[in-house]
Order: C-alpha cells, then sequence, then structure tokens
C-alpha cells in the first residue's frame, strides 16, 4: 500500500514537473482540428519544445465554468468571434500579449485586445447537382420555392447568417443590413418555413446535401471544399458569401500563458496560416499567407470571392446575442 | 419510496440496521442531494438572487412550449413502446428458454451499440432518399416521399427503438410470473383468447406495464441526442434546450431553473404513479 502511494505521488510530482512544457490547446474538432494540429501545433511543438495537447470540442459553458472555479485547463481555445468580444466584457479572457503575437501583419477585422484571428470562412449557398436543375445565383433563389423546389437546410442556432440571409433575400441591401430588423427577416423566414430542415454541426451539413435529403443549403465553405474533395457533385454560389471569423482566446487564469502566447504567435504567422489554409479551404487571416500557398489552393479560399462579400457584423451580435437568441427560439420552436 | 410493487425489481436490499446504511446514504447525499441542491441555488441566484429566472421560464412561450413538447414526446414514446414491446415480451416469455436467451442477447446487443451511431443510422434509414422511402416508392406503395424525419414521427421511431429493452425487460419478469394455467383456465371457462388478454394476462401484467412504462417516460423527458438528430424544432425537447441555454447563451441560472423544473414534475409523475399503481395491486386482491 505504502509503495503505492509513494508510486502515485512521484507519478504526480512528474506531472506537475512535465507541466512547465505542455500546453492545451481546444477547438472544435473533425477536419478542422485536424488541420490545425498539423499546421500549427506540430511545427510548434518541434521548434519550441512545447507539448500540445489537443482537447474538444470548444465548450462555452465548459469555459466559463473553467474560469469561475479556477481551475482552467484550457490554454488556448478556438471560439467564434462574437462569443469572444461577449466573454471579453464578461472578463473571462487575458488579454492578447502583442509583444509575443506579432500584429502587424493580422488583418485588423479579425483580432481585437482579446483575441487573434483563427481563420475566416464564409457561409455560402451550396446545391446537390443531381438533383438541383438549374443554377441558383444567390439567397433569393433559396427562398424562391416555385423556381427551385426541394427542402433547404439552414443552421439551427441562434447565431450569425440565417437572419442577415432572409434580409438580404428580402431585398435588404448589404450596407443596410445592421441594425437587423428581426419583424423583416422572422417574416421572410415564415414563406419557407415548412421547407427548412435544420444541420446542428457542420458533418449534418455535408450529410443533408450530399444525399440530396435537402436540395439547397446554407454551408460553411470549408465543408462545401471538403466535400467537392470527396468528389460529391455540389454547386457554389459565392454571391453575397457572408464571412466570419473564428478566433484563438487564452482563458482567463490559464496555466501555461507563455506557452499560449507563444502558440498564438506561431499559428498566427505567415506559414501557419498558409499551411492551415491549404489543408482547410478556410482563409488566413495573416495578409502574408497567400503568398506562401500554391495558386490553385489560393482560389478555393473565400478571399477569392471578395465581389459581393458581405461581413458579418460581430459587434452587433455579441451586444444583442439574448435578445436575438429569446426571438429566435420563440419562432423556431413554433 | 411506498412503491411496493417496485421493491422486487430494486437494487439489492439494504440490511435493515440503519447503521450499516450509512455509507449507501452519503452516497446518496454526494451524488443526488448535493447536486440537486446546487442546481436549485444556481437557478435563484444566478445571475443575481430572486426568482427571475423562473419568472423568465413560465413567462416565455418558448419554454411553456418546449416543455410541453417534451411531455408530448414522452407520452407518445412510451405508448408506442409498450405497444411493441408487449407481444415481443410475451414471447419471450413463453418460448424455450434456449430460444429465449438468443433474443435476449440480441435485445441486450443492440442497447450496447453505441448510441449516436444507431441514431445516425436511423438518420440514414428514415430520409426522403433513405432506405425506406426508396424502398416504398420502388413498390409503387407510395409517390412522395413520406416525412419520416426532422418531425415527431422521426423523434417516436428513434426512440421506441432506443427505449424497447428497457420495457421489454421488466414486462418480460412479470409475464413470466403469471401462471399460464390461468389463462388456460380462462379458455375453459368460455373466454376468447382476446377476453383472456383483456382480463387476466393484462390486469396481471399491469405492474410490469407501470414499471417499464415509468422508466421509459422518465427517461424520455431528460433525452437529448435521439430527439436532437431525428426531429424539427417544432418538437425540440427540453434537454436540448438546456444545453443551448448553458453552452452557448452562458445563461447558467435559466438553464438550471429549467432543469429543476423538470425534475420537480417528474418527481411528482413518479410518485402520482406509484400511488396508482399501488392502489390498483391492492384492490386487485392479489
Amino acid at each position: 500500500m505504502k509503495l503505492i502511494l509513494t508510486g502515485l505521488l512521484a507519478g504526480l510530482l512528474a506531472a506537475t514537473a512535465a507541466k512547465a512544457d505542455e500546453m492545451a490547446f481546444t477547438s472544435w474538432g473533425g477536419t478542422t482540428q485536424e488541420a490545425q494540429t498539423k499546421s500549427w501545433a506540430a511545427p510548434f511543438e518541434a521548434s519550441s519544445g512545447i507539448k500540445v495537447l489537443q482537447d474538444g470540442p470548444t465548450d462555452y459553458g465548459k469555459l466559463k465554468a473553467m474560469v469561475d472555479a479556477g481551475n482552467v485547463t484550457w490554454d488556448v481555445v478556438d471560439v467564434e468571434m462574437d462569443f469572444a468580444i461577449k466573454a471579453a466584457k464578461d472578463g473571462l479572457l487575458e488579454p492578447i500579449d502583442y509583444a509575443v503575437v506579432p500584429k502587424a501583419d493580422l488583418d485588423p477585422r479579425f483580432s481585437n485586445e482579446h483575441a487573434v484571428g483563427s481563420f475566416y470562412y464564409s457561409f455560402v449557398l451550396a446545391w446537390n447537382k443531381g438533383t438541383v436543375t438549374g443554377e441558383p445565383t444567390g439567397w433569393a433563389d433559396m427562398f424562391d420555392t416555385q423556381k427551385f423546389p426541394g427542402k433547404r437546410t439552414f443552421y439551427k442556432w441562434s447565431a450569425p447568417g440565417v437572419i442577415e440571409i432572409a434580409l438580404l433575400a428580402d431585398g435588404v441591401p448589404a450596407d443596410k443590413l445592421y441594425p437587423l430588423d428581426l419583424d423583416r427577416a422572422f417574416k421572410k423566414l415564415d414563406t419557407i418555413k415548412s421547407d427548412i430542415v435544420w444541420w446542428g454541426g457542420g458533418a449534418e451539413s455535408q450529410q443533408l446535401i450530399a444525399s440530396g435529403e435537402a436540395a439547397f443549403g446554407q454551408l460553411w465553405n470549408g465543408r462545401v471544399f471538403a466535400l467537392q474533395q470527396d468528389g460529391t457533385d455540389v454547386g457554389v454560389a459565392w454571391n453575397q458569401n457572408l464571412t466570419a471569423a473564428d478566433v484563438l482566446i487564452v482563458p482567463k487564469g490559464a496555466k501555461n500563458k507563455d506557452s499560449a502566447m507563444k502558440f498564438l504567435a506561431a499559428a498566427t504567422s505567415p506559414t501557419g496560416q498558409a499551411k492551415f489554409a491549404e489543408a482547410s479551404g478556410y482563409a488566413p487571416i495573416n495578409t502574408k499567407a497567400k503568398a506562401e500557398m500554391p495558386a490553385d489552393a489560393v482560389k478555393a479560399l473565400p478571399d477569392a470571392h471578395v465581389e459581393g462579400q458581405i461581413n458579418l457584423d460581430m459587434n452587433y451580435w455579441a451586444e444583442h446575442r439574448d435578445e436575438i437568441a429569446t426571438r429566435w427560439y420563440a419562432w423556431q420552436t413554433k | 419510496m411506498q412503491g411496493s410493487s417496485f421493491r422486487r425489481s430494486s437494487v439489492a436490499g439494504l440490511p435493515a440496521g440503519s447503521g450499516s446504511a450509512f455509507p449507501a446514504l452519503l452516497l446518496v447525499g454526494l451524488f443526488f442531494i448535493v447536486p440537486v441542491v446546487a442546481l436549485l441555488l444556481r437557478s435563484v441566484t444566478d445571475p443575481e438572487p430572486g426568482l427571475q429566472n423562473y419568472a423568465t421560464l413560465f413567462g416565455s412561450g418558448t419554454y411553456v412550449r418546449v416543455f410541453l413538447n417534451t411531455f408530448l414526446v414522452a407520452s407518445v414514446v412510451t405508448a408506442v413502446t409498450i405497444l411493441v414491446a408487449y407481444p415481443v415480451a410475451w414471447m419471450l416469455a413463453i418460448m424455450p428458454p434456449a430460444f429465449g436467451s438468443i433474443v435476449f442477447g440480441i435485445i441486450i446487443l443492440s442497447m450496447w451499440t453505441n448510441l449516436l451511431t444507431r441514431t445516425y443510422a436511423w438518420m440514414v434509414l428514415l430520409q426522403r432518399t433513405g432506405v425506406i422511402n426508396r424502398a416504398l416508392m420502388g413498390l409503387g406503395i407510395i409517390h412522395e416521399p413520406l416525412p419520416l424525419i426532422n418531425n415527431l414521427a422521426g423523434v417516436t421511431i428513434g426512440m421506441v427503438y432506443i427505449m424497447l429493452p428497457f420495457m421489454i425487460l421488466p414486462l418480460v419478469g412479470t409475464l413470466r410470473a403469471i401462471d399460464p394455467m390461468t389463462l388456460r383456465a380462462a379458455a375453459l371457462c368460455g373466454a376468447s383468447p382476446f377476453e383472456a388478454f383483456r382480463r387476466i394476462l393484462l390486469p396481471l401484467s399491469l405492474p410490469g406495464i407501470a414499471a417499464g412504462g415509468l422508466m421509459v417516460f422518465v427517461m424520455s423527458l431528460g433525452y437529448f441526442v435521439t430527439p436532437a438528430l431525428l426531429g424539427g424544432t417544432s418538437n425540440m425537447m427540453l434537454a436540448e434546450m438546456i444545453a443551448q441555454t448553458v453552452q452557448s447563451l452562458l445563461n447558467w441560472g435559466l438553464g438550471s431553473a429549467a432543469a429543476f423544473v423538470l425534475l420537480v414534475v417528474t418527481m411528482a409523475l413518479y410518485a402520482i404513479q406509484l400511488r396508482l399503481v399501488g392502489a390498483r395491486r391492492a384492490g386487485g386482491g392479489l
């Protein structure tokens, strides 16, 4: 018994000692986190000697619980921008140390005091070419069930995207989207409510489109990219593609803050961003990254479709999250 | 609990001595009472002390609707599960033991397969372009695909499938305990098979139906994965709503309040049912 105890103690001590050059990175799992591990964590481990433990999926409730309990086991977390803005306001985040993370080449749209861009994506209109005749060109077509019959799939949760799509389809000009006219958006959504199938996660969105269960969908461009790589016959309309970013944050009280900042520097470097963008089809937030990418990989990025591109206003969402969510779920469950 | 009919199926009875029950009580306290009290506290203190979370809960049509949906889905699932499980359980009860254990094995095996995998499998089977709709259309039975998924039908099919073992097992126990001679006696007295079922078998198997039904109903109330994947938003269940409230909106107070109300309602139903079943058993004069 005593022997076992001593052994345990020694093990514990060793674990504590080893922690000094370890850190935990948390993201959404799946192909995205695989790309992050390969493009950021592996080279960072090699160059710094700091081991990067992978965890996930990102869970905002868990993150808040860790900070509240003062026992934070995540050092860098990939989150959505609107969450980062709200979390910073609630005091859940450490400020980014821009003395360690070079800021000069970062796209200013996607970085702030408490968050640095991870990658940016676009919501695009995708369709299954096997079930759809004709070629939809914009969000208005997604609401035109006469011209384009079939089910449409949208993101299930109260998050930036669907409201904007409804307003654009209803004829609101892109520069007049905010403040969001929720009444108008829900009225527009009412017109196709019975034709909507909701997707709750990226894999589900791919499954719905690939199987033809939904003819059209609002998908993350990286998910469409992956479907096309797999040889699925999927069409994409980039017109009015809606961009938003994921960002990397450091939770308040993270145990390995110094390592975390060094990791952020590596992840947002031109090389780290270029490698990730090539693997995922999501765009780099470092403006120097594209120069390091093969030309055809650049073509697959939202960056290649800046014409008609619309930025989702994450500040607006961060501020009106609760109010929009209340309306959203009231409408959805009716 | 006063439910004498449940004693037989409960976990190994503790010795009557109060001292030896202490570790068990401690465990119950740690794993059941402490979390529930914490939940209750959170619901009246987060973000500030007061009952505002409960006011929001009952004041918002959304939560009330989701509550009602949850009970509707759980009721439908329980009813269908009983209907499907009963013949299976009866077959198992009268089968020779050698066959019975094989069928049992199949039922248990399905329980041990990963829940998410089974739910995704149903998703593939039930969708408009799925095997079931394709087969029916190929046979010319239907011309438009049936809406089997993202609605109440989808949730019911998926959940009944998952709940079946929890209904079959207690039912088999009860049915096996019924003396087959009673049915033969009924037949000799001139009862048709249906009469024998209605007046002999069904009343005698009620405790099993009640035990299984209660278990299925209570488990259904808190179900998450299957309704989230096979249901639509108009029959969203409470577990999914709570998950969103806590994980995404970070409104822990409201989430706790919703969870606490669900718990209280569940326990109330449990108490009522125990009382009803207990009374009926007493009236049945076993």
